[in-house]
């Protein structure tokens, strides 16, 4: 090859690394101003609180999953949680647990994919508000023994745990609705049914039951 | 030879003479249509009413080339414009304070103030008449500071200003022996029936004008009703329906604080009351064949789960909503052969309907039994699926029995389930006794949920869940007609049973 052919041929190749390295380099930083704008638009974002400090003790809960065979609909596997002192950061550890899913193969997951809880909050009398996203009902596969599933292992991990919630309600999308697949009625805040489990009522539960409403607390 | 083709050529060329003439003559004649048919077209429309505050007016309104065109002078007469028609000009001035609006006739330009505004569609003038397309009110006539007018592509009506104009939704559904109108309004009114039998007709007067209709006709046509459509050209807004001559009776039922009126078309036949009226009496009973048994249960709602775009669970082949509406079919046929009692399926078709309407058609028509109907759907494959559920006991009791004077307000109407749990449980228990000796090994275990459909349901009702769509196997079991017939057969049966073990009726 001819010698300028091959300096020719150098010169190229230098000036495509170079402007390759441009390129990269100009995708790299539209890419960061994208991100800061984004960032920049939503200001309001509140920063993730952490739902327990280092310091509260670990404690078990029952976490309530649809069980494959057997005549209960659902069954229970132990979770822990930590112990924080308000109630909603209990409350949102337990239906982390109820979305991460069971680890028994012997188990389903309750809650349709991609399902998230956008709020949570307490009344005074003991019923807890959930505001789960759409995808609840979207991703539903429906069949009411599904949504009764999907429904009491919210509804009992939530109970049965925490004795100061008495009653769940559930919300979809931020909004009342009716059923979530349609069958089951949400329009009224529901309470713990173990008849659809193989758990036992926690002792305390029992003895609360017996010696009245007010024994219940804890 | 010469003379031989000169006659050729002749012949040939009168030939193309002919043809050119026809030619000519087909362009002729589609010029001349074009002409005709090209030319401003007029149609006399109806009456068209503008909904003031405080008034109304009724205007004939006309169409020209595809635009409606309203009498302007009616209008600037009822809202007391002083006006000057000038003949000569062509030209009409409207004034109002200082501001003044001229229009010119065959011309889409106005002038507000010297500003000019442009209209999609000329002015006219005719006979002594100025004609404005609807556009004006809004582009023209509002700037001399009169009120907005609302105004949808369609409907014939225009609402002036702030003047409410609640929605009226209308819906027709046939339900076995009964058509149903359902009209539901944004506000509350009240519907006057007259009927004139001689031409079939009758007419649901609106005491409320005006109201602002969704649709204007209905696009349903049965054995009962021929066209339902509505009309307020005279400024009174009413629901005309046609009907055949198969409809005896109609009733009128009104719900929600007069916001939601049923209006049931009946066959003289028919032995059942499909209104709640308190004021009505009580349901005349048919005569009982004195050879059978005195029938229990006279009227049986079932309810084919899900429709429309609620399609349920969806198993490989099959969808819930499908399977559920075959099944009430059949059960209706069988249960109809076997009871000889009044069937009504909550739907017969695919359609959309929520749990209220569904339970509501049990409770309109008195029924004693309601069936709900729905496919399984498990997490798990292996899983039969099947259950029969009927109403949580005490569900809702806590909630309402809350002793705050609200609470006593409204009427808990998802307690509906309590008059007849018992029975309800009754009924559950002598249906899976019946399921497990034709369908063995699919459980059916009775089990109890906060079920939307059943809890305002007030007659003994459960709800079927059948099979398992999730296990392809059973999907095709259900979709074979051979076992649809033993299953719809063996619900028959219960049914049957818990009809003979129910007390008699009172009626």
């Amino acid at each position: 090859m001819p010698r300028h052919i091959k300096i020719g041929l150098i010169v190229l190749a230098v000036g495509f690394a170079v402007s390759l390295g441009f390129f990269v380099d100009i995708v790299g930083r539209i890419r960061t101003m994208v991100n800061e704008r984004e960032t920049e638009e939503n200001p309001f974002t509140p920063p993730v609180q952490p739902l327990y400090s280092p310091t509260d003790p670990p404690i078990t809960a029952k976490i309530f999953f649809p069980t494959a065979g057997g005549d209960a609909l659902l069954t229970a596997e132990d979770g822990t949680i930590f112990k924080s002192a308000e109630l909603a950061n209990r409350a949102k550890q337990i239906l982390q647990k109820v979305q991460e899913g069971p680890h028994s193969d012997k188990m389903f997951a309750s809650l349709p994919k991609d399902t998230k809880v956008q709020d949570l909050f307490l009344s005074e009398q003991g019923t807890v508000f959930i505001d789960f996203s759409n995808t609840i009902s979207i991703n539903h596969p429906g069949g009411l023994l599904n949504e009764l599933a999907t429904i009491y292992s919210v509804v009992n991990s939530l109970t049965y745990n925490l004795p100061e919630i008495k009653q769940v309600k559930i919300l979809i999308g931020g909004v009342e609705k009716e059923t979530l697949a349609g069958h089951c009625l949400l329009l009224v805040p529901l309470e713990m049914d173990l008849s659809i489990t193989d758990v036992m009522p926690r002792q305390e539960q029992t003895t609360a039951a017996d010696a009245g409403p007010a024994g219940r607390s804890q | 030879m010469w003379a031989r083709f000169v006659r050729a050529y002749m012949i040939d060329l009168n030939f193309h003479i002919m043809r050119n003439r026809r030619i000519v003559f087909l362009l002729a004649a589609l010029g001349a249509a074009l002409f005709i048919l090209g030319g401003p077209s007029r149609a006399a429309d109806g009456n068209f009413p503008i909904y003031f505050q405080n008034s109304k007016l009724v205007l004939k309104a006309e169409t020209i080339n595809k635009t409606t065109y309203l009498p302007l002078k009616e209008i600037i007469e009822f809202l007391g414009l002083p006006y000057t028609d000038a003949v000569a000009l062509e030209t009409l001035t409207i004034r109002s304070g200082n501001s003044r609006l001229i229009v010119t006739n065959n011309s889409g330009v106005i002038s507000f103030n010297d500003q000019i505004v442009l209209l999609p569609s000329p002015m006219l003038r005719q006979n002594d008449q100025w004609l404005a397309p609807i556009e004006f009110l809004n582009q023209g006539l509002a700037r001399l500071g009169g009120p907005e007018y609302r105004y949808r592509p369609g409907p014939s009506r225009i609402f002036a200003g702030d003047v409410e104009a609640p929605e009226l939704v209308m819906n027709a559904q046939s339900l076995g022996p009964i058509t149903r109108l359902t009209i539901r309004c944004g506000a509350p009114i009240n519907l006057d029936l007259r009927r004139d039998d001689q031409n079939n007709r009758a007419t649901l007067v609106i005491d409320r004008a005006p109201v602002d209709p969704l649709r204007e006709r209905i696009d349903h046509k049965d054995r009962f009703v021929k066209s339902i459509s509505f009309d307020d050209s005279d400024g009174t807004p009413k629901i005309l329906l046609d009907l055949t001559n198969e409809v005896a009776d109609i009733k009128l039922a009104s719900a929600d604080n007069s916001r939601l009126f049923f209006v049931d078309l009946i066959r003289k036949a028919e032995t059942i009351t499909a209104s709640p009226a308190p004021a009505e009496p009580a349901p005349t009973a048919p005569k009982v064949d004195a050879t059978q048994p005195a029938r229990k249960v006279r009227v049986i709602v079932i309810d084919p789960g899900h429709g429309g775009m609620d399609t349920g669970a969806k198993g490989a082949s099959v969808t819930e909503k499908d399977l559920t509406l075959i099944l009430a079919r059949k059960l209706r046929a069988v249960l109809q052969m076997r009871l000889g009692a009044t069937v009504l399926l909550s739907r017969d078709s695919d359609i959309a309907m929520d749990n209220e309407a569904r339970s509501a058609v049990a409770n309109n028509n008195q029924a004693n039994l309601f069936i709900s109907l729905h496919a399984g759907f498990s997490a798990d494959p292996m899983e039969a699926g099947s259950s029969i559920f009927i109403m949580k006991e005490d569900f809702g009791g806590k909630f309402t029995t809350t002793s705050t004077p609200r609470d006593q307000l409204f009427l808990p109407w998802y307690l509906g389930y309590r008059a007849s749990r018992e029975a309800s449980a009754r009924a559950a228990k002598v249906m899976q006794e019946e399921l497990l000796k034709t369908v063995p090994g699919w459980g059916f275990p009775v089990r109890t949920a906060p079920l939307a459909v059943l809890s305002s349901a007030a007659m003994p009702s459960l709800l079927l869940e059948i099979g398992n769509l999730n296990n392809q196997v059973n999907a095709q079991t259900l979709m074979e007609t051979e076992f649809q017939n033993r299953l719809v057969g063996t619900i028959a049966d219960a049914v049957q049973r818990f009809s003979e073990s129910q007390p008699a009726p009172a009626n």
